[in-house]
């Protein structure tokens, strides 16, 4: 504490004692401002030349760009693959919407604390164990093939619906564990302070606690709406034509993987878009955090 | 005088060496031992993983018991290779298409010659073109059905892979089909009322309602599409062991040995309802 708080009196002490350094000059030093621009300039010349010399240079590389990368296969695959990435985007929306509601219902049941809540807790436990101990894969599997085939009335046989139904169940309980992560984090003191007012358990969660808790857990949310969009496309296993699948389907029917291509950058345009606006929010909502707590 | 005989003799002794190299490596091509191959004194095969009766019997190729795998062992015997020189190597239908070094001579797996696949890998001569199968369950629409207009409204699957979904997309303007990745998952998808029926190469077919689903009916037969060439085998593209094992195909399949293996293993049903319009 006083080692901290020594230099600092002491500059303190000379600031008074000399007279202020004069304001640097307005002259521009080009060379000192350029050099490091040029410099990682000629790196990333010189280290993706040598990247792109080194794959273009091997035997193969004129058959893999004719397979991979060919202009007029891609032309030609596009309008299927955009099409199938339409499916994915509604998929991704509707599933997400399921997912949020679902986890913060069984988030908010598993950390309400009267006893009598004791068998429901129970029961989000267990929930959570069975889907999120199962592989996504295999669930779809079982929803989209499976529950069909048993012909109930009533119940739709979509394999749309029972694989979206296998992605929200399984999404719910990872994304009910990060809620409950951001409940826990909400200190101690403010449940205190809303029984206090006189706010019951279940007014205490809704008014008190979850508004904090979404806060806290927004960035690790970010993270799963963005791995969700990418694993819509695991529907494809039971038909459903998503980007994926159509990529596929060209490449299966002419042996050109361009197709695969088209169906990569429209996900990167999804995706990357994503993740930025990810780090804007979590950075807005450190900014303000910061300026609160100081 | 003797460095004349001297050089007269090294000569001579370079020139019958690199003789006998040439001749040997002429002498080579063509046979088990040929340099080409790529496990020379072997012939290696791909082939899928599993295999599916009619095409390979009990899900072993190296039985020779099925169409395939019959035909593989004639032309091996017709290329000079013993039955237990015959190699087989399992792989996916990805793995077949992947691009770069294929782990085999050539591949067989019911894959159709097509023209944007032959920018990719090379191609044998055709052995075998099917006719394709509707396939439906009791009860289903697609019983009734008897012209192309009928088949287009109906809910198709297919297995991808396959050229059954270029068929419903070219043929009968079907773009909608869903697609499986395993014959296995069409047929749930048939038994869970997701699809209508599927399209099928005639001899999967006749072995499918026979033994793996039979409750499934062929419902109608269609005829081949004119982009699909036929079954060949596959080579890694531009393989310059083609030409050899063309010319042995081709004796073998002026012997009859494909139509004798056609008698045996894929038997048509003559009664079969055709629609082609």
């Amino acid at each position: 504490m006083t080692d901290s708080q020594s230099p600092q009196t002491g500059s303190l002490g000379g600031a008074e004692r000399r007279p202020p350094p004069p304001p640097p000059g307005r002259s521009f030093n080009w060379r000192e401002a350029l050099a490091p621009s040029l410099i990682s300039l000629i790196s990333i010349v010189v280290v993706f030349g040598v990247l792109a010399w080194v794959i273009t240079s091997a035997e193969q590389w004129p058959r893999i760009k004719l397979q991979f990368f060919n202009v007029d296969a891609m032309i030609a695959a596009f309008p299927r693959v955009l099409q199938g990435f339409w499916i994915n985007m509604r998929i991704w929306l509707i599933v997400l919407a399921c997912i949020l509601v679902l986890g913060i219902a069984l988030a908010v049941i598993r950390s309400l604390r009267a006893p009598w809540f004791a068998p429901f807790r129970l029961m989000v436990i267990l929930y959570i164990d069975l889907f999120r101990g199962l592989p996504v894969l295999l669930l779809v599997l079982l929803f989209g093939f499976g529950i069909p085939a048993l012909n109930l009335p009533g119940l739709p046989s979509s394999s749309l619906f029972w694989g979206a139904v296998a992605m929200v169940l399984s999404y719910s309980a990872y994304v009910c564990e990060i809620y409950r992560s951001g409940i826990d984090a909400v200190h101690e003191g403010q449940w205190a302070a809303a029984k206090s007012l006189g706010l019951t358990e279940w007014q205490t969660m809704i008014y008190a606690v979850l508004p904090q808790a979404v806060r806290n857990v927004l960035p690790a949310m970010m993270n799963i709406v963005v791995a969700l969009q990418k694993d819509v496309a695991l529907l494809s296993i039971i038909g459903v034509r998503d980007a994926v699948r159509e990529a596929q389907i060209y490449t299966a029917s002419t042996f050109n993987y361009s197709s695969l291509i088209v169906a990569a950058g429209l996900f990167l345009l999804a995706t990357i878009p994503m993740a930025r606006l990810a780090d804007y929010v979590t950075q807005r909502d450190r900014a303000r955090r910061l300026q609160v707590g100081g | 005088m003797s460095e004349r005989t001297a050089f007269r003799r090294g000569s001579i002794v370079l020139l019958s060496l690199l003789m006998t190299v040439f001749t040997q490596a002429f002498a080579e091509e063509r046979t088990t031992m040929d340099p080409r191959l790529v496990t020379p004194g072997k012939l290696t095969v791909g082939t899928g993983d599993p295999v599916y009766p009619p095409w390979m019997l009990n899900n072993d190729p190296a039985s020779g018991e099925g169409f395939e795998n019959g035909l593989v062992y004639e032309l091996a015997a017709e290329m000079g290779f013993d039955a237990d020189d015959v190699v087989w190597v399992g792989q996916t239908f990805d793995q077949a298409i992947a691009p770069g070094n294929k782990p085999y001579d050539f591949a067989i797996q019911q894959i159709s010659v097509t023209e944007a696949r032959k920018q990719i890998v090379s191609f044998s001569r055709v052995y075998f073109q099917p006719e394709k199968a509707v396939l439906a369950l009791p009860g289903n629409t697609l019983e009734n059905a008897t012209s192309y207009d009928d088949l287009r409204d109906a809910r198709w699957g297919a297995t991808i892979g396959t050229t059954d979904n270029d068929y419903l997309v070219n043929v009968l303007g079907v773009t909608e089909a869903a697609i499986y990745n395993e014959q296995v998952d069409v047929f749930q998808a048939m038994r869970a009322g997701q699809i209508d029926g599927t399209l099928i190469s005639l001899p999967t077919a006749l072995y499918v309602t026979a033994v793996q689903v039979p409750e499934a009916n062929i419902v109608a037969l269609l005829p081949p599409d004119e982009n699909d060439r036929g079954h060949g085998l596959l080579f890694e593209y531009n393989n310059p062991l083609i030409p050899w094992v063309d010319d042995a195909l081709t004796a073998v399949i002026d012997r009859g040995v494909v139509e004798d293996l056609k008698a045996e293993y894929l038997i048509a049903d003559p009664d079969l309802p055709i629609i082609t319009e």
